[in-house]
């Protein structure tokens, strides 16, 4: 069977070679012939990877321990669902889930556009198929997943593997890793689409809509799989943190506040022809960075929590990003006379302003964070010291930061496109900043004295009442035109412009987020060794150890504890965290019990026994407001769903633009 | 029975491994003032010594301890920081500290944002419509144009 998949991979490598030389070639001498061989390739390319992962994944389930994969990363006591995520669980594997990935989109592209762009599809296959030859040459040749265990001349079956890390059999854990993927291979579909119209100086504005699309859907999978990597290090890792600046993480925020970017500045390009050197960088930077996420994680040149497979292979990723983003800049330069702007700034106060300061502060944010990453490696190098760059690092800088954007998501909405009056300012700003600044004084008032999260509250405020107020405005447009009732109006509305509308719904989702995230300057903890029957406090909680309960089974043994929560004497639940520690690995994990509600989430883990073993080691934590994170999650799932729903009116891209002035008014043309 | 036997043998060795003795140890705010300084260098982890919430932490636990300890015996903030900066280096601190090559940590990401409005304000005065020469005219544009000129950009979003 390991013969048949590292056969499947070497195959799926010649093909890419192919479909890259195919492409070119068919190109340059007109050959429809080879073009359709080169898409061709590339559904032959996705079949033979397929086969190499079910290959992999059957393995891994049957429990085939004479691969070093299988036995370095699964079992025989863990439930089937761990043992298929074994698949992305180690290094080589989580290469071919990106191989595979890629190939998967590739197919889709060619399949889609199978009578669309036929100009720009050779380049764009051609480039794809270029990231695909990177992945397949890795683990075809330097980590292929199919290398079997030896000892002498003999092939050694081992029994039994070493199973997966403990902290990644979490139910997240099987879906988090894709879904990030999904995002950090999508990324390489826009890049491709954008550098094969450079190369092709594609006319016509239909490939940015395609680019944009997939920019959304990749951007939407790259932000769920930021966020269940935080829902899981929240449930698992046992002290409640859902982000905690570490390389890795970081490395998945770099592209996504790229992207962010992207999906703002492309408006500007589609409606005026502008910025379309910047978007080109952006979509450029959103892709070399995910390769330089992946590089990050699989090299651990910086030191990662997450950094659980680690080998001498960052030479080939940054010899591939180094050529990559040469290439690119050498291409953006070539084509600097296509990509000229076509309309002017008619004014300073207008929404294409807050477009630009948006892409300055969200690529000064990624910028920050990417430059706090790679900071201790610098300094190393430069001053010979070790230093460390955790935690309030990132906070002081990326706090203002990211405030500062949270206000211009409310200000932009507001400010109309090309240029606004002062008086249409004043009109729009009065009620929210006025509701701010009262709101403000109530919670200075209530006992809030935290000048960050006072500015969070207030801003949130501020936004969630321009948002609710362009909402209510239209509909109730709508309302009075047709007599229709509210809420219809309102899907009314959304279905008219589902782009405008479904955006709205993503920055209240952005905004929901920040309740939740300015809930971290309120948390409370304390940490008790209780027997049975003993109480302690925690904020307006009293808990009670009612029983703890030992156990085993085939993968782990475990401690369990029953805790009564009450408030003001009344018992409202009942708590039962576990401490389990994994046979095959010896390793011990929480599995944290958490009573959720919206206004704070009550978290006890089950930390340890004391050392007379008589009393168990509680950690109890109130955490204030952050179940706001996950329901802002949904909102903006729900908004970017709406935004890939063709909107009901059909829109034409007409460009405007200022040609100069007249003494003379504008005669109307009748259509 | 023999093989029950060895597999709850095992259970309980296991259990030993696993859920290991664990001793608890609060901090107070006075470690914590100090704690918050110092980043916590057990490799599992990116917070500082205060935050650090693993039981088992080699590091943050004993890191606490001394600094209590320090307390006790009268040494002020800055004294427990530069002891333990003796010992580990730069890296015992939870930040770089703002001085020598280590500044640019801290001001490179504000340099860069000044750059960025730089650049915005030149692009600006780029993309600025050209006025025109000698011109005394007021423009002019049809009130109605102009609100459909603005109602189809809207729209178009």
């Amino acid at each position: 069977m390991e013969n048949v998949g590292a056969l499947a991979i070497l195959l799926a490598f010649c093909f890419s070679v192919y479909a890259v030389a195919a492409s070119l070639a068919g190109k340059w001498r007109s050959n429809p012939f080879l073009l359709l061989s080169a898409e061709r390739a590339v559904y032959s390319n996705f079949f033979l990877l397929t086969a190499a992962s079910a290959i992999l994944v059957y393995s891994l389930i049957a429990g085939d321990f004479r691969l070093a994969y299988v036995a370095g990363h699964s079992n025989r006591a863990m439930p089937t669902a761990y043992k298929f995520a074994s698949w992305w669980g180690g290094q080589s594997g989580s290469l071919l889930l990106w191989a595979w990935l890629l190939s998967l989109y590739s197919a889709i592209i060619v399949f889609q556009n199978r009578r669309k762009f036929r100009d720009m599809m050779p380049w764009t296959v051609a480039i794809l198929m270029s990231v695909q030859l990177f992945f397949n040459l890795l683990i075809g040749f330097i980590v292929s997943p199919f290398e079997v265990l030896v000892q002498g001349r003999g092939i050694v079956d081992v029994g039994d593997g070493q199973g997966l890390n403990p902290l990644l059999q979490y139910w997240t854990m099987v879906i988090h890793p894709p879904i990030l993927y999904l995002g950090y291979v999508g990324f390489t579909v826009p890049f491709a689409f954008a550098m094969a119209s450079l190369i092709s100086k594609q006319k016509g504005e239909e490939w940015i809509h395609t680019t944009r699309r997939w920019s959304i859907v990749t951007w939407f999978f790259q932000g769920t799989g930021i966020l269940l990597g935080a829902g899981w290090a929240y449930a698992v890792l046992g002290w409640g943190g859902y982000w905690g600046w570490d390389p890795v993480e970081n490395a998945s925020l770099l592209p996504w506040l790229t992207s962010t970017a992207f999906l703002h500045s492309v408006m500007m390009q589609e409606k005026k022809g502008m910025m379309k050197i910047w978007n080109m960088v952006l979509v450029a930077a959103t892709f070399f960075l995910c390769i330089f996420g992946t590089t990050l994680t699989r090299t651990g040149i910086v030191s990662s929590v997450h950094a659980f497979a680690q080998s001498p292979i960052g030479v080939y990723f940054f010899s591939f990003l180094a050529i990559g983003i040469a290439a690119t800049i050498l291409l953006i330069l070539s084509r600097v006379d296509y990509l000229k702007t076509e309309s002017r700034m008619e004014s300073v106060v207008s929404r294409e302003s807050s477009f630009l300061f948006n892409n300055l502060i969200l690529v000064a944010s990624c910028f920050s964070v990417l430059w706090g990453t790679l900071f201790p490696v610098i300094s190393e190098a430069v001053t010979g010291e070790k230093i460390s760059v955790d935690a309030p690092f990132f906070n002081k800088i990326n706090i203002p930061i990211g405030l500062f954007l949270l206000f211009l998501t409310g200000v932009g909405p507001l400010i109309a496109w090309r240029r606004s009056s002062l008086e249409s300012l004043k009109r729009a700003f009065f009620w929210p900043i006025l509701g701010s600044i009262v709101l403000t004084i109530v919670l200075g008032i209530a006992g809030i004295h935290h000048p960050f999260a006072l500015m969070s509250f207030a801003l949130c405020l501020f936004v969630t009442w321009t948002i609710m107020g362009e909402f209510y405005k239209g509909s109730r447009a709508i309302q009075a035109k047709s007599g229709q009732n509210f809420a219809v109006a309102a899907i009314q509305l959304t279905h008219r412009n589902t782009r405008r509308y479904g955006g709205y719904l993503v920055h209240m989702g952005i905004v929901l987020m920040f309740i939740g995230f300015t809930g971290k300057a309120f948390d409370k903890d304390t940490t008790v060794e209780a027997a049975v029957g003993d109480n302690f406090r925690l904020g307006g909680y009293e808990m009670k150890v009612r029983e703890i309960l030992d156990g085993d089974n085939d993968n782990y043994s475990w401690r369990h504890a029953k805790i009564d929560v009450s408030q003001n004497g009344k018992l409202v639940t009942t708590l039962e965290p576990e401490r389990r520690g994994y046979k095959a690995s010896r390793q011990p994990t929480s599995e944290v019990a958490i009573w959720r509600r919206l206004n704070e989430d009550v978290y006890i883990n089950f930390a340890g026994s004391s050392e007379d073993n008589k009393k168990a080691v509680i950690q109890a934590y109130v955490f204030p407001l952050v179940s706001w994170i996950w329901i802002g999650f949904w909102v903006l799932l729900i908004g970017t769903i709406i935004c890939l729903i063709p909107s009901k009116v059909r829109l034409q891209y007409a460009r405007t633009q200022v040609v100069g002035v007249t003494s003379k008014p504008y005669v109307e043309v009748e259509r | 029975m023999l093989k029950s036997k060895g597999r709850l043998l095992l259970a309980i060795a296991l259990a030993g491994i696993c859920l290991p003795q664990t001793a608890t140890r609060l901090i107070t705010p006075e470690i914590r003032r100090v704690g918050d300084k110092l980043a916590c260098k057990c490799g599992s982890c990116n917070n500082t010594v205060a935050t650090c919430q693993m039981l088992e932490c080699h590091y943050s636990l004993p890191a606490r301890e001394k600094i209590g300890n320090m307390q006790k015996a009268g040494a002020s903030d800055q004294a427990i920081v530069n002891t333990f900066v003796k010992e580990s280096g730069l890296a015992a601190l939870a930040s770089p500290p703002a001085e020598g090559f280590n500044l640019l940590g801290w001001i490179m990401p504000f340099i860069a944002i000044c750059f960025g409005l730089v650049a915005v304000v030149m692009w600006f005065k780029r993309m600025s419509p050209p006025k025109l020469a000698g011109s005394q005219v007021e423009p002019v544009i049809d009130r109605k144009y102009q609100q459909r000129i603005d109602k189809e950009l809207e729209e178009l979003e």
